[in-house]
C-alpha cells in the first residue's frame, strides 16, 4: 500500500511537470520543428523542468536545428546534450554556493562547458563574480575568450584578474574584443590575453608579479644590467 | 375609467369615505361610480378555451428541451456517500507534489540576489550592431541568431554596391548572442571576423558581445 502510494505520488508529480513543460514548450515549437522533434523536446524539457533547469535554451536549440535543416535525430541529440550540459552547469553553480541559480546563470555555465571549461572552472567563475558582476555575464565572457582560442585556464585568470581589479561589467564584456584586436595585430590569443591580464592590474591571482604565460619570454628589466 | 371623477368620489371608491360623507352635490356621481365599479367586479372573466392549451403546450416544450433536462440533472440534489481510506503521509506527499507543480507553473525559481543586478539592468539596453559579410556572387544574405529565433528571413543584409560586401545594422540588447549568416537561403556561414563555438550540430556559431557603449565583433 505504501509503495503504491509513493508511486502514485511520484507519477502525479511527474505528470504535472510533464504537462507544464508541454504547455511551456509546445507553442514555441509549433510549425517551427517537426512533430517528432516536438515530441522529443517536450519529454526532454519536462525532465529538465523537473530538475529546475531552464527550458528556453532547449527550445532555442531545437528551433536553431530546424532552421538549419539539421536531420531530426541530430536535433534531438543536440537538445539532449544541451540538457546534460545544463544539468552539469547547475551542479557546478550550486557547488559555488548559489543554492537556486537563475536560468541565465545556468545557461551561461552550459555555454562555458561547451567552450571547454571544466565544472570546477565554472564554479570558480561563479565564485569570483561579486557585485556588480553578474555570474551569467562572467561565464559568457569566459566562454567567448575560450572560443577565441584563449586557453581556458588563462581565460579564467584573465576574468578573475579583471574582476579583482574592480573593472566594470562593460570592461569585462569588452575583453573578447580586446583579445581580437590583439590577434589582429599579430599576437596569439594567449599572448593577447596575457597582455590584457597585465594591463588589468598585473598578474593573475596566485602568480608572482613578473609571471608570463608559458612559452613567452619575460620582458627584460631595464634597471638590471 | 376614473379619470373624470372628483377626488372625493375617488376616495369613496377606495373605501376611505362613505357615501353619506360625500357632499350632497357629489352623491349622485358617487352612486354612479359605485354602481359601475360593482358591475365591473362581478363581470365574469371569459378566457379563450385555446389559451390554456397553448400555454401548457409551451410549458411542456420548454421542460422537454435537452438544456433544461441537463440543468435539472445537474441541479437536483443527490445523496452521495464517499469513504476514503488514506494514510496521512500520502496526503502530505500529494499536497507537496501539487505545491511543487504550482511553483513550476508560476515560473522558474527566483534567482538569488546575486551580484550584477545593475549589470543585468545595463544588459537590457539595445545597441546598434553592424553585421558585414563578404560574399561575392551571393544573391541573398541574411543574419539569423538567438536574437531573432534563428529566422532566416528576419534580418536580410543589403549589398554595398557591387563589391560583394553585404551589410545590415540591427538593434541588439547588450549581452552575448550567437548567430550565423545565411547565404542564398540555404548556406549557413560563420562570421570570419568573430569568435565561434560549436553549435551542437557539427557546425559553428559566431558570437557577438554587445556592450552598452558599442559592439565588439
Amino acid at each position: 500500500m505504501r509503495t503504491i502510494g509513493l508511486a502514485v505520488t511520484l507519477l502525479l508529480g511527474a505528470t504535472l511537470a510533464g504537462g507544464l513543460a508541454a504547455q511551456a514548450v509546445q507553442p514555441r515549437l509549433d510549425q517551427r520543428v517537426s512533430p517528432e522533434v516536438q515530441r522529443a523536446v517536450q519529454v526532454i524539457a519536462a525532465d529538465a523542468m523537473a530538475h529546475g533547469l531552464p527550458v528556453e535554451p532547449l527550445v532555442q536549440k531545437a528551433i536553431e536545428g530546424a532552421a538549419k535543416g539539421v536531420p531530426n535525430d541530430r536535433v534531438i541529440a543536440a537538445v539532449r546534450a544541451l540538457a546534460g550540459r545544463l544539468g552539469e552547469s547547475m551542479a557546478a553553480v550550486r557547488e559555488a554556493g548559489v543554492a537556486a541559480p537563475g536560468g541565465d546563470v545556468v545557461e551561461g555555465g552550459a555555454d562555458a562547458l561547451n567552450a571547454g571549461f571544466s565544472g570546477g572552472q565554472v564554479s570558480d567563475l561563479v565564485r569570483v563574480s561579486r557585485p556588480p558582476h553578474d555570474p551569467a555575464l562572467t561565464l559568457r565572457v569566459a566562454a567567448t575568450l575560450a572560443a577565441l582560442g584563449v586557453p581556458t585556464k588563462q581565460a579564467l585568470q584573465l576574468v578573475q584578474g579583471t574582476i579583482s581589479a574592480n573593472r566594470s561589467p562593460s570592461d569585462l564584456l569588452g575583453l573578447p574584443g580586446q583579445v581580437q584586436a590583439g590577434v589582429a595585430q599579430g599576437a596569439t590569443p594567449a599572448q593577447a590575453a596575457a597582455g590584457l591580464a597585465r594591463a588589468a592590474g598585473g598578474t593573475p591571482p596566485g602568480r608572482l608579479p613578473d609571471w608570463v604565460p608559458p612559452g613567452q619570454q619575460k620582458p627584460k628589466n631595464p634597471h638590471k644590467p | 375609467m376614473t379619470t373624470g371623477y372628483h377626488p372625493l368620489v375617488k376616495r369613496l371608491l377606495d373605501g376611505e369615505l362613505s357615501l353619506a360623507e360625500l357632499p350632497p352635490e357629489l352623491r349622485a356621481e358617487g352612486e354612479e361610480a359605485l354602481r359601475l365599479a360593482g358591475a365591473a367586479d362581478r363581470a365574469p372573466v371569459a378566457l379563450s378555451p385555446a389559451l390554456e392549451e397553448r400555454v401548457m403546450a409551451t410549458v411542456r416544450r420548454h421542460a422537454a428541451s435537452p438544456g433544461n433536462r441537463a440543468w435539472r440533472w445537474l441541479n437536483t440534489p443527490r445523496d452521495v456517500e464517499l469513504r476514503l481510506r488514506v494514510r496521512p503521509w500520502t496526503v502530505w506527499a500529494g499536497a507537496l507534489a501539487a505545491a511543487a507543480a504550482l511553483a513550476l507553473l508560476l515560473g522558474r525559481p527566483a534567482p538569488e540576489p546575486v551580484p550584477g543586478a545593475q549589470a543585468r539592468g545595463d544588459m537590457r539596453d539595445s545597441v546598434l550592431v553592424r553585421f558585414v559579410l563578404y560574399a561575392p556572387g551571393a544573391h541573398r544574405v541574411a543574419v539569423a541568431g538567438t536574437f531573432n529565433q534563428w529566422d532566416r528571413a528576419a534580418a536580410p543584409l543589403v549589398p554595398a554596391g557591387t563589391s560583394g560586401v553585404w551589410t545590415t545594422t540591427l538593434a541588439l540588447p547588450a549581452g552575448q548572442h550567437q548567430y550565423a549568416f545565411v547565404v542564398d537561403g540555404a548556406r549557413w556561414v560563420v562570421d570570419p571576423g568573430a569568435p565561434a563555438v560549436n553549435d551542437g550540430f557539427g557546425r559553428r556559431n559566431s558570437i557577438v558581445a554587445v556592450t552598452a557603449p558599442g559592439a565588439h565583433l
